[in-house]
């Protein structure tokens, strides 16, 4: 387990991952409070967001991994337009661009006020279940 | 090689046209850039589209226009890029005789139009890992862009600003630009919060609109007699599209590969360069276009636009009828900076709005979430 699970289906009002596909393992994982990615085992490539193919040598269906669940943010905004339904209520909210440990970049909403924020902060991983199907990654701050 | 010449360009109305659809203002732009080029419908075997909020839009304007058999057809959508990548297509076709006269043409009705229909069903993986971030795209994907830059090279929120200050003296010059009153660096720093660090003045407008631009053979361009405007370099590219996660580099776009495709194509050096028309959808849009075009050091280009290089009488005159940030921006701005570049060869303004003696323009399109580029470089021959 890489972080806590909190179950926020009864609050959220946003868009909900869909799981399909080669997503569908990555969001199964993310109601056990895992955060996986995908690493190849032909040629070490990492990558997110999970895909049927690996990036670097296109061996099929790559295998996923458990990251760490921590990393720091490579970039952020803060939004003081909501950019999606169910958003109004929650500006300004902090979007960032999270580089984890192992690599792969990932676009995630950090729990924060927006002037704590800064490029380069350390961040750990905590899931927001929003549905009966799939839990969102939500960085926090360490 | 032979190369396109730019025979016509034109606009439709702008910023609001509530009576009219996408389809009608891409129509209206094509018969003025037509006349503009002295050809008439019937004289077209080619058409380019992209945007317009339909499907199969190239086929629809030739629909509409009832164009006779046109042999040249292309749709392909890579956003605001898409008019500039056209015309590297539209010379191949003109090298190997397909077509004489290709119109490129957008419109679209986003200030006043009903606007996409944004379905709620996630249809494409990377969605489901972007929009429960409530990520405002397009401005909150190219903000992270310009905090990363501003990170790695100290580029700061006033040179940003500078931007849009200096696009809106060259949109005071201009009698079609929605906003022609002189802003200063603290009204851009004092306007509302959009996503941070933009503001609202470092944001594009949203317009109704439309453009063309008529491209023609060499042959038929000796024909009409019109001043010879070439196509003359140009280059695409694109470095992902759905998340800005996937971007490699998230402080250099793909104009770092275009820029210097589209230069050695057409035998130029940034010296050769009288005028520039980089696609500002945001103010960091530009800046970071012209450190990647090479016209200054990369992450110098803060340093660059706050010394007034881009402002009228500066050294390398950029958006000269005030960019997407003052004059208009109806979601495809590539078509608008071909027109731009076109009429500054032309010599068709007067004053301090004319780039005086300008020969090489450059045009460069921005498309999707800083995810495509393409650049063209138009040359007037002697």
């Amino acid at each position: 387990m890489t972080g806590d699970v909190e179950d926020r289906r009864e609050e959220w009002e946003g868009p909900v991952p869909v799981p399909n596909g080669a997503n569908a393992d990555f969001w199964a994982a993310t109601l056990e409070g895992e955060l996986l990615y995908q690493r190849c085992a032909e040629c070490g490539t990492s990558q997110l967001y999970p895909r049927a193919v690996c990036t670097g040598c296109g061996a099929v269906d790559p295998a996923f991994e458990v990251s760490e669940g921590t990393g720091t943010v490579y970039t952020y905004t803060v939004c003081h337009i909501p950019g999606e339904p169910g958003f109004k209520d929650r500006t300004p909210y902090v979007v960032a661009n999270v580089e984890l440990t192992e690599g792969p970049r990932l676009l995630a909403l950090v729990d924060c006020e927006p002037d704590e924020i800064e490029v380069g902060a350390p961040v750990g991983v905590t899931f927001w279940q929003v549905t009966d199907e799939a839990a969102l990654p939500v960085f926090e701050l360490r | 090689m032979s190369e396109p010449i730019v025979a016509g360009v034109a606009e439709s109305d702008l910023i609001e046209t509530p009576d009219r659809s996408w389809l009608d203002n891409a129509a209206i732009a094509t018969v003025r850039a037509l006349e503009d080029a002295d050809l008439t419908l019937e004289e077209v075997d080619g058409v380019a589209v992209a945007g317009g909020d339909d499907y199969m839009p190239a086929l629809l304007l030739s629909e509409y226009l009832d164009l006779d058999e046109p042999s040249f057809l292309e749709g392909t959508e890579i956003g605001g890029s898409s008019f500039e990548h056209f015309c590297g297509h539209v010379a191949d076709a003109m090298a190997r005789d397909r077509a004489d006269v290709v119109v490129i043409a957008y419109g679209s009705t986003s200030r006043t139009g009903s606007g996409r229909d944004r379905s709620l069903e996630v249809d494409h993986p990377v969605e489901s890992f972007v929009r429960p971030t409530g990520l405002f795209r397009p401005p909150g994907a190219y903000a992270m862009a310009a905090r990363r830059h501003m990170h790695e090279y100290g580029t700061t929120e006033e040179q940003l600003a500078e931007v849009a200050v200096s696009t809106r003296e060259w949109a005071a010059l201009n009698p079609k630009a929605e906003h022609r009153d002189p802003i200063t660096v603290d009204d851009v720093l004092d306007s509302r919060p959009i996503a941070e660090p933009f503001n609202m003045y470092d944001c594009c407008l949203v317009s109704d609109g439309g453009g063309a631009v008529v491209l023609v053979s060499e042959e038929k361009a000796r024909e009409l007699g019109v001043p010879e405007i070439s196509v003359a370099g140009v280059a695409s590219t694109t470095t992902h599209r759905g998340d800005v996660s996937e971007m490699p580099d998230m402080t250099t776009t793909g104009a770092a590969v275009t820029g210097p495709k589209a230069f050695k194509q057409a035998g130029i050096t940034h010296d050769d360069v009288d005028v520039a028309q980089l696609y500002d959808s945001f103010t960091y849009t530009a800046l970071v276009t012209l450190e990647d075009l090479g016209f200054c050091e990369k992450g110098e280009g803060g340093q660059f636009v706050e010394d007034g290089a881009t402002a009228p009488g500066g050294e390398l005159p950029m958006n000269t009828q005030g960019g997407g940030l003052s004059y208009c921006h109806p979601g495809h701005f590539g078509v608008f900076v071909l027109i731009e570049a076109a009429r500054q060869l032309r010599g068709d303004y007067t004053g301090q709005r004319q780039v005086d003696g300008a020969e090489v323009a450059v045009a460069h399109g921005t498309g999707g979430l800083l995810s495509s580029s393409s650049t063209v470089v138009l040359r007037r021959e002697a």
